[in-house]
């Protein structure tokens, strides 16, 4: 068991952290690069900066737009919360890098890391079954909307129980394997999936007003590559 | 409630019509993403996609049919996922491994009905909470679509007329009917309001030329008078040209290929004409689609400016005068989506008619986020599709005009007040009243002592003759 711990924890959280990292970074490296390319192409270079900064900061932190679907949308803001603070901010997490690579940074105090870590199964839990729920999202959903916040809840119900053994009936060492296992196969998902909005969310809003830049000559193009010039309307 | 087919009976099938569709789509797209600047919104939006369903709360047509094909995410879904398919390596790699989703026949049909079942109000984009603006796909895939001659019928023909007709406008009006329309005007402004205004013709070294939607000059008498009588009162140096006066761009709606040359007509006229600026109607369409006079003419070009916010200005300054009387009537004000969405015409009008009525009533919601009047996205052109316009597409909007309980209900948008109009006359409110603001303008403006003594005169001149 201590051997597959030690790789789970080890060699193969490194793989998936990693291919995570390399993954967003692509993904980073292409918006950019193709958001320059599209703003060289622009006709109209005049780019609405603060409405565009504006409208992308309320929508990373959107406390005024829970409104729509509030049910769903308050749900999915606190789920947000706790998996983004938990996994990073755990004093337990934290030791594994001062330990594994000697960096280390402020820990959230064990409480609250457990109070949010309730909220993430709860939440998981109960976007899942409001996916099912509401006819609008459910006949949108695919595998992956349901299975992400699923396999999302694994290393959070695992990693309650390894914390609190009197909540945990089975041995500790099976369980944290369950735990670092999810958890890397969460990580090595990020690229791949919808999780990848880790790292787009912040550009989504410029890469809409900068589609909307249209080159000024694109229709006269698309018409000669289609051989359409001289073709009557 | 199932989804009605209509977009069938609106096609003109010419040219190679209805062969080979699936290989010409995937050509029109490939060559629409090579040359435009769509790739990186379709590679961002197929990445994050989240289907959320939140933009279902917000769409009116959904909110009335309940039908899930005319959710927003899953009518750009149905674009997105023929770029995975066909323009990303894994979606290559995948369909040759597994096999999985073909583009047929049926499903561009699919694509066609959905499209033109959307008002592009734009209105779903303000909800996503990854940002995904699902008007822009459906104005793409709108342009593929018309790339392989799936376009509506009163679309194509507007713009046949406007870009290879006689006339060069999509109302077919020759300019001397132009100028005779113009004359009855110009009557009309002295018989009632016994002021002496003049539209001036081909005026070189104008400030502004003005871009009506065409039909204005047809239906929206009182709107045209307007804006002549603010021009006249402000001393405003404007022109209409005769070699372009339709603001009309029904390519905004099917195809950017036929949006640029039209906005290049434009500028060719007021360049012709020397003018600095083009002075744009009351239309929201028109107006969005002169905002694009710089992506396809670049930054020198002429700076575009819509009526509304002429008047604004000229108002604000103190440059229109005023009667005491002013409107009585209940009035409320419907945003058109085109020019109030990103939330750049919305106080303007509103400062106007809160300046003219004296019972001003506002809908809820309004403004960025309005509801549509159900006749967006050229749709209010088909009239084969009333009855789905006035049903289920405007529903929202006339539960609104409802609720306000107002007798007259101003839009500044040729499309809209078509559309508003037939709304309420299948609605049940017939006796709504649907105007521009520059109607309104008209009916308080004091046009100050030359009016007055013109009409006193006239009185004497009338006790003379008895």
């Amino acid at each position: 068991m201590d051997v597959w711990l030690k790789w789970a924890m080890g060699p193969l959280f490194w793989t998936a952290f990693v291919f995570m990292v390399l993954g967003l970074l692509r993904h980073l490296g292409l918006t950019i690069w193709e958001a320059i390319k599209t703003y060289r192409r622009a006709g109209d270079k005049n780019i609405p900066t603060k409405q565009v900064m504006s409208s992308t900061v309320r929508w990373l932190i959107p406390v005024d737009r829970l409104k729509n679907r509030w049910l769903y949308s308050i749900t999915t803001f606190l789920f947000h919360i706790g998996v983004i603070l938990v996994p990073i901010f755990l004093a337990g997490h934290i030791a594994l890098w001062r330990q594994g690579v000697g960096i280390s940074w402020p820990a959230l105090p064990n409480s609250v890391a457990t109070a949010l870590t309730w909220v993430v199964i709860v939440t998981s839990l109960a976007v899942v079954v409001q996916r099912v729920w509401a006819k609008d999202s459910r006949v949108l959903s695919r595998f992956q909307d349901y299975a992400l916040p699923l396999l999302i809840a694994i290393p959070f119900v695992t990693g309650f129980m390894v914390m609190h053994p009197a909540w945990n009936p089975f041995s500790r060492d099976p369980v944290l394997l369950v735990h670092a296992l999810s958890a890397d196969l969460l990580i090595f998902l990020v690229p791949l999936t919808k999780l990848s909005h880790m790292i787009l969310m912040p550009f989504t809003q410029l890469v809409s007003e900068l589609s909307w830049h249209f080159p000024p000559d694109a229709g006269s193009r698309v018409g000669a590559t289609l051989d359409k010039e001289n073709e009557p309307i | 409630m199932a989804i009605e087919q209509k977009y069938s009976y609106n096609v003109e099938q010419k040219g190679l019509g209805g062969t080979d569709r699936v290989r010409r789509f995937l050509q029109a797209f490939s060559a629409i993403l090579r040359h435009g600047n769509y790739h990186l919104a379709l590679d961002t939006y197929s990445k994050l996609s989240a289907k959320c369903a939140r933009c279902a709360a917000s769409c009116q047509l959904y909110q009335a049919t309940g039908a899930p094909e005319d959710i927003p995410c899953h009518r750009s879904e149905l674009l997105l996922r023929v770029y995975r398919r066909y323009f990303t390596q894994s979606g290559i790699l995948r369909a040759r491994l597994f096999g999985g989703f073909t583009l047929t026949d049926e499903y561009i049909d699919e694509m066609a009905e959905s499209f033109y079942r959307c008002t592009a109000c734009r209105r779903c984009k303000a909800t996503c909470p990854v940002g995904i603006d699902h008007a822009l796909v459906t104005h793409l895939g709108r342009w593929i679509l018309a790339e392989i001659d799936l376009i509506p019928r009163a679309l194509l023909v507007s713009v046949r007329e406007q870009l290879e007709g006689d006339t060069g406008n999509t109302s077919a009006i020759p300019v001397p009917a132009l100028k005779d329309t113009v004359e009855f005007l110009e009557e009309e402004l002295e018989d009632i309001y016994n002021v002496n205004i003049t539209f001036p013709f081909d005026v070189e070294g104008a400030e502004f030329v003005f871009f009506p939607a065409v039909s204005d000059y047809l239906m929206e008498a009182d709107t045209l008078m307007g804006n002549a009588a603010v021009m006249h009162v402000t001393d405003g140096s404007w022109t209409i040209g005769t070699g372009n006066y339709d603001g009309i761009n029904y390519g905004l709606f099917y195809s950017d290929r036929m949006m640029e040359r039209i906005v290049k007509n434009v500028v060719e006229e007021a360049n012709r004409l020397g003018a600095d600026k083009i002075l744009v109607g009351e239309c929201g369409h028109a107006t969005r689609s002169a905002w694009y006079v710089p992506a396809f003419c670049g930054p020198d070009a002429p700076e575009v400016v819509n009526c509304l916010e002429y008047a604004y200005e000229q108002l604000k300054a103190g440059n229109i005068p005023l009667k005491k009387d002013l409107i009585k009537e209940r009035v409320t004000y419907h945003d058109p989506c085109n020019i109030a969405r990103a939330g750049k015409i919305v106080d303007q009008p509103r400062e106007i008619l809160k300046a003219i009525c004296e019972n001003y009533v506002e809908m809820t919601p309004s403004g960025t986020e309005n509801y549509c009047c159900g006749g967006g996205g050229g749709t209010v052109s088909i009239d084969e599709i009333r009855k789905f316009r006035t049903g289920p597409l405007g529903k929202r909007k006339a539960d609104q005009i409802r609720a306000t309980g107002a007798e007259i209900v101003v839009s500044p948008c040729a499309n809209c007040k078509k559309q508003l109009g037939e709304l309420c006359q299948d609605n049940g409110m017939e006796d709504v009243e649907i105007k521009g603001v520059h109607d309104l303008l008209l009916e308080v403006i004091d046009f100050g002592v030359d009016a007055e003594s013109e009409k006193e005169e006239e009185q004497q001149e009338e006790v003379a003759a008895g």
